[in-house]
């Protein structure tokens, strides 16, 4: 599914984000990236989503290298893809409907699963009843949720989500960590970025990667405590 | 394409929505391209009008050869066919000795008189020939080596004023439509631009959820043909307005040049603003939307 090799980033101001590293993550893999900030979590993230490129190494994503011999490879490889951005990217003057069909319009399904798949996603997020809000009314705990059905209603192969939990209460965290690991049994692998480690404590069969400085070491925990 | 289909509600609305979160530049835009688009249809309708003053003195562009006198009638007659054929020349036409002399009465109306002194008519037979002006020369050598012929008298100066008034309108006219063009790709190209400006969050966005440029793009087409086609329509409904008053307070006080029947004019110049304005809003749309990049 993803394939990291040898691969180090680094800004054009000179920070080095990632160095060297090297990681697999297979299909319906539930991952979580954990570290403080600056550790490095966002920019492998934005690696993985074609929106930087290394200065060195290999990056394979669902079979596509990055960077891409063509806009089209990137293009569909985004398709695939679900992302929740760190900063939501909704787009105002919009209900939180409009910002969910948004994302998927231009996939391959039909007119009716459009439809259905947008609802079904503000379902499970528990915001049904706030469809027609325009986002800017939303409090930002909502407006993390409208970004997590907008993510979850694309039927995604990956879910990126960076720090989906970061301002939701502790019984809406869970809950949105619970449907993002829900899309495992949909084969999707799910990597999540969270600095709330005490919310995956518990968790059985996940892997966990710890980020500091750039650097990275892998937990595999399996499915029996 | 299916996709495509399935989205044309969004489209418009997203059109929408772009030209009112904008409304003032997009009024200003409009009233710029309606002023536009009324001075290139004034330049069509002047150009209608001025066609036919070029196709009027295209036919007024004519020299005259005159042959050998030894020359029998079926020789003259032969030769008037052969010089017919001639790239260049429109028609040609032998005026007999007395038509030359009634020319010449016409020509001097009052002093006709002085005509009768001559005991014999003076006048020699010759064949006229209508020519594009455009290619005088070649007519003229090409004429003149022609071993029947005697002379060639080609009103060079009248013709080559002529063929000067015919470039001069026909220059006028290009550039100003050029002129026209640009300026409106410009306009609606700038327009896009600043659309995609204030839209430009929107836009990254959907790029990263991986939507194509088409997909992207396609509402801003919309803005700049609505835009566009808004204004060719009331530029055109301005036109015909002026037209019809102008037609009112012109008709038949220039009869040297003669007005195409309203009706033509009217259709010809809407049919053109209206293509025109489709076209501009498409060139100007793609030309603002180069500004979305891949990356």
């Amino acid at each position: 599914m993803i394939e990291v090799k040898d691969v180090s980033l680094r800004y054009r101001d000179g920070t080095l984000a990632l160095n060297n590293i090297n990681l697999t993550i297979g299909e319906s893999e539930l991952v979580y990236l954990t570290g403080p900030s600056g550790s490095g979590k966002t920019s492998l993230l934005k690696l993985i989503m074609g929106m930087e490129y290394p200065t060195s190494g290999i990056v394979r994503v669902m079979g596509q290298s990055i960077p891409e011999e063509k806009p089209e490879d990137l293009r569909n490889m985004r398709k695939r893809i679900g992302p929740v951005f760190q900063e939501l990217k909704l787009v105002p003057g919009r209900s939180a409907m409009e910002n969910v069909l948004m994302g998927i319009r231009f996939l391959d399904f039909s007119r009716q699963e459009i439809k259905e798949n947008a609802a079904d996603a503000l379902e499970k997020v528990g915001l049904a009843h706030k469809a027609d809000s325009m986002v800017e009314n939303l409090s930002w705990g909502e407006a993390q949720r409208v970004a997590i059905a907008r993510a979850i209603a694309r039927k995604p192969g990956l879910i990126l989500a960076d720090e989906p939990t970061g301002n939701l209460d502790h019984d809406n965290a869970v809950n949105i960590l619970n449907i993002l690991a829900s899309f495992r049994q949909k084969n999707t692998s799910v990597i999540v970025a969270t600095h709330a480690t005490h919310l995956i404590e518990n968790q059985r069969n996940i892997t966990i990667i710890r980020m500091s400085g750039g650097n990275l070491t892998v937990e595999k925990r399996g499915g029996e405590k | 394409m299916k996709n495509f289909i399935a989205n044309l509600g969004y489209f418009l609305k997203e059109a929408r929505r772009i030209i009112f979160s904008n409304m003032l530049s997009n009024i200003f835009t409009f009233l710029g391209t309606v002023l536009i688009l009324l001075m290139l249809a004034s330049v069509v309708t002047g150009w209608n009008i001025a066609s036919r003053l070029v196709k009027m003195l295209e036919q007024e562009a004519e020299i005259s050869v005159f042959f050998h006198e030894e020359m029998d009638e079926k020789k003259i007659l032969d030769l008037t066919e052969n010089l017919g054929k001639l790239d260049g020349v429109w028609n040609t036409r032998l005026v007999d000795e007395s038509e030359a002399y009634r020319r010449m009465e016409e020509i001097l109306g009052n002093d006709a008189g002085i005509l009768e002194l001559f005991e014999e008519n003076p006048f020699k037979a010759y064949i006229e020939i209508r020519i594009d002006p455009g290619q005088l020369d070649t007519i003229v050598e090409t004429v003149q080596g022609f071993k029947e012929i005697d002379f060639v008298r080609d009103n060079r100066s009248v013709l080559e004023s002529i063929n000067d008034i015919i470039m001069g309108i026909k220059t006028i006219g290009t550039l100003v439509i050029f002129a026209v063009g640009i300026t409106t790709i410009i306009i609606i190209s700038h327009m896009i631009r600043q659309g995609i400006f204030n839209n430009r969050d929107q836009i990254k966005t959907l790029r990263l959820l991986g939507a194509s440029r088409t997909f992207i793009g396609f509402p801003f087409i919309c803005v700049g043909l609505l835009i566009t086609v808004a204004a060719g329509l009331l530029a055109s409904l301005i036109m015909v307005l002026l037209i019809h008053k102008g037609y009112q307070i012109m008709g038949g006080s220039i009869p040297f040049i003669p007005l195409p029947p309203m009706t033509d004019l009217l259709l010809g110049v809407t049919l053109v603003i209206m293509g025109v304005s489709i076209i501009l809003g498409m060139a100007g749309s793609l030309f603002g939307l180069s500004s979305i990049k891949e990356h």
